[in-house]
C-alpha cells in the first residue's frame, strides 16, 4: 500500500532521514519507533505530502506521491502530533469545514461522531477554545476518520491523551484495523506499539536499523526474558 | 484550481475574521473616520459641520493611504503565518497549496470588504442626508480604490508571511513594507528627481508612479475627482505622457492588477517548494 524507496531529507547540513526504504502492506499496522530526532515524523510528513524529500520516492496505493500529490493525498488521512484549530469555531464547524474540503456530504459528520467508537459527549457544539488537549486530539482523529481513507498516518497519536483517553484510543485504532485500514504511526509509547503494530520499524539518527514483525519482538522478549524497552535500546545502540 | 476547494477556506477565513471582531472594529474605525473628517474637516477655518462628498473624499484619501496598507498588512500577516497543528492538517488534505492561499486571501478580502462597505457606507449615508449630493459619484470610486489597495496589501502580506515563516520576522517585514511604500518611497523619488535634468526627471517620476501601489491609488483617486490642479508631479506627468484621463485611469488600473497578481504568483511559487 505504501512504498518508500531511498527516502532522504536534509535541512541544510543536517540529514534528518538518510536513505530509508520500507513497504507497508495493505491492512497492516506499521509502527515507527525511535528517539527524538530520529526522523519518524519527517518520514510521516513526507508521506503526507507536507515535506519534500531531498531524494527518494514515495508511492501510495501505486500512486506516485511526489509527482501526483493530490491523487495520493486522497488516499490518506493524517493526524499531526499537535493538532490546532481556530479557537472561535465549534467542533462541528471544524468537522464541517474538512467535510467540505474533501467534498463529503455533511451527513458524514453525524456518522462519525455518533459511531460507537467515538464518544463526543456533547462537545460537538463547544468552541475549540473550550476543548481540552485530549478533546482536540479526538477532534483531530474524527477529522482523520471523516474521509474514510484507506491509509491513516498518525504522528504520536497518544502523546496528549490521559491514560483513559489512551486506552480508548487504542481500542478505536483496533476497530479501524479490523476494518482493514492501513495504519502507519509513530510512537515513543512502547505499549502502543506492542498492542497495535503488526510490524515495527526502528529508526536511529535518520537511519532505519530494523523492521521486525511484532511476533519476532515478542519472541525475543520471551526468549531473553527482557522488556520491549531493553530490546528496543539494543537495536538503537547497535546502530 | 477548483472553486469547490477554495470556497470552504474563504468561508472559514471570513467567519474567523468576523468572530474575532476584526471586521466590526475596522467597520467602526472606517465609519468614525468618515464622519469625523466630514464634520470636523473645516475646523481650522473656524467652522464645524458636515462637508460635502468632494471635500470629505479628498481628505479621506490621504488618511486611507496610511491606514489601509497598515491594517491589511497586519491582518494578512496574522492569517497567512503558519499555525503548526492547523496547517499540517489542512495541507495534508487533497487540496493544492495555491488553492489554500487563494481561499485565505478571498476570505480576508471579503472580511475587509464587509468592514469597508459598512464603515464607509454608514458614513456616506449620513453625509448624503446632511449635505447636497455634489461630488457623490467620486465617493463610490474612492471606496473601490480603497478595496483595490486592500487587495494589493493583503497580497503583499501573503508574500511577507511566506518569505519570513516566523512570526516576529513576518510582522517586521510587513511593517518595513508599510514604511517603505507609505513614507520612504516618495522621499526617495523626490530625492532622485532632484539629481536628474528636467526631461529625465519627468520620465523618472512617471515611471516611479508604477513602482508604488499607494501612489497609484493616490493619483487614481485624485484623477477620479478631476482634481487636476492638486494631484502633483506624478499625476501631471501621467497625464502628459498618456495623453488623457481615460488612458491614465486604464494604466493605473493595470498597475494595480500587476501589484495584486505579482505577490500572489510569487507566493504560490515559494510555497510550492516549502516544507510545512
Amino acid at each position: 500500500m505504501i512504498e518508500v524507496q531511498g527516502l532522504t531529507k536534509t535541512f541544510g547540513q543536517f540529514t534528518a532521514v538518510d536513505g530509508v526504504s520500507f513497504e507497508v502492506r495493505e491492512g497492516e499496522t506499521f509502527a515507527m519507533l525511535g528517539p527524538n530526532g530520529s526522523g519518524k515524523s519527517t518520514i510521516l510528513k513526507s508521506i503526507a505530502g507536507l515535506q519534500k524529500p531531498t531524494k527518494g520516492t514515495i508511492a501510495i496505493g501505486g500512486v506516485d506521491a511526489l509527482k501526483t500529490p493530490l491523487a495520493a493525498r486522497k488516499l490518506i488521512s493524517y493526524l499531526p502530533q499537535r493538532v490546532g484549530f481556530h479557537d472561535c469555531l465549534t467542533a462541528h464547524e471544524v468537522l464541517e469545514f474538512y467535510c467540505r474540503l474533501r467534498k463529503l456530504p455533511i451527513s458524514r459528520i453525524e456518522e462519525v461522531v455518533h459511531s460507537s467508537e467515538f464518544n463526543f459527549n456533547g462537545f460537538n457544539e463547544k468552541r475549540v477554545a473550550e476543548l481540552s488537549g485530549g478533546m482536540k486530539q479526538k477532534l483531530g482523529l474524527a477529522i482523520a476518520c471523516l474521509a474514510d481513507a484507506p491509509v491513516l498516518l498518525l504522528d504520536e497519536p497518544t502523546v496528549s491523551l490521559d491514560p483513559a483517553g489512551a486506552i480508548a484510543f487504542r481500542k478505536f485504532l483496533k476497530t479501524l484495523k479490523e476494518k482493514g485500514k492501513t495504519i502507519v504511526f509513530t510512537s515513543h509509547v512502547l505499549a502502543d506499539v506492542e498492542m497495535l503494530a503488526d510490524r515495527v520499524a526502528v529508526l536511529v539518527d535518520g537511519k532505519l536499523t530494523a523492521v521486525l514483525p511484532i511476533e519476532e519482538l515478542r519472541q525475543q522478549i520471551a526468549d531473553k526474558n527482557r522488556s520491549l524497552e531493553e530490546i528496543y535500546l539494543e537495536y538503537a545502540s547497535a546502530a | 484550481m477548483e472553486l469547490s476547494s477554495i470556497l470552504p477556506i474563504a468561508r472559514r477565513e471570513l467567519i474567523v475574521a468576523i468572530r474575532n471582531k476584526w471586521t466590526v472594529i475596522f467597520a467602526f474605525v472606517f465609519g468614525s473616520l468618515v464622519l469625523a473628517i466630514s464634520y470636523f474637516g473645516t475646523i481650522t477655518a473656524g467652522e464645524i459641520g458636515f462637508q460635502g462628498f468632494n471635500r470629505t473624499t479628498a481628505s479621506l484619501l490621504s488618511l486611507v493611504l496610511y491606514l489601509i496598507p497598515l491594517v491589511s498588512l497586519m491582518m494578512g500577516t496574522q492569517s497567512f503565518l503558519r499555525n503548526e497543528g492547523e496547517d499540517e492538517m489542512l495541507f495534508s488534505q487533497p487540496v493544492s497549496r495555491s488553492e489554500i492561499l487563494t481561499g485565505k486571501l478571498l476570505g480576508l478580502f471579503a472580511a475587509m470588504t464587509t468592514a469597508t462597505f459598512i464603515g464607509f457606507g454608514v458614513g456616506g449615508v449620513v453625509i448624503a442626508t446632511q449635505t447636497d449630493a455634489e461630488g457623490f459619484l467620486g465617493y463610490p470610486v474612492f471606496v473601490l480604490l480603497s478595496l483595490f489597495l486592500t487587495l494589493v496589501f493583503l497580497s503583499l502580506s501573503m508574500l511577507a508571511a511566506i518569505i519570513s515563516q516566523r512570526k516576529t520576522k513576518a510582522f517586521g517585514l510587513a511593517l518595513l513594507l508599510w514604511f517603505f511604500f507609505v513614507i520612504l518611497y516618495d522621499l526617495l523619488v523626490l530625492g532622485g528627481s532632484l539629481l536628474l535634468k528636467e526631461r529625465s526627471a519627468n520620465y523618472f517620476i512617471f515611471a516611479s508612479l508604477f513602482g508604488n501601489p499607494v501612489d497609484i491609488v493616490r493619483v487614481a483617486g485624485l484623477l477620479s475627482m478631476k482634481g487636476g490642479e492638486v494631484f502633483g508631479a506624478a499625476g501631471a506627468a501621467l497625464l502628459k505622457f498618456l495623453g488623457g484621463y481615460g488612458q491614465a485611469i486604464g494604466a493605473l488600473v493595470v498597475g494595480l492588477i500587476v501589484w495584486t497578481a505579482a505577490p500572489i504568483l510569487a507566493s504560490f511559487r515559494l510555497l510550492r517548494d516549502q516544507d510545512i
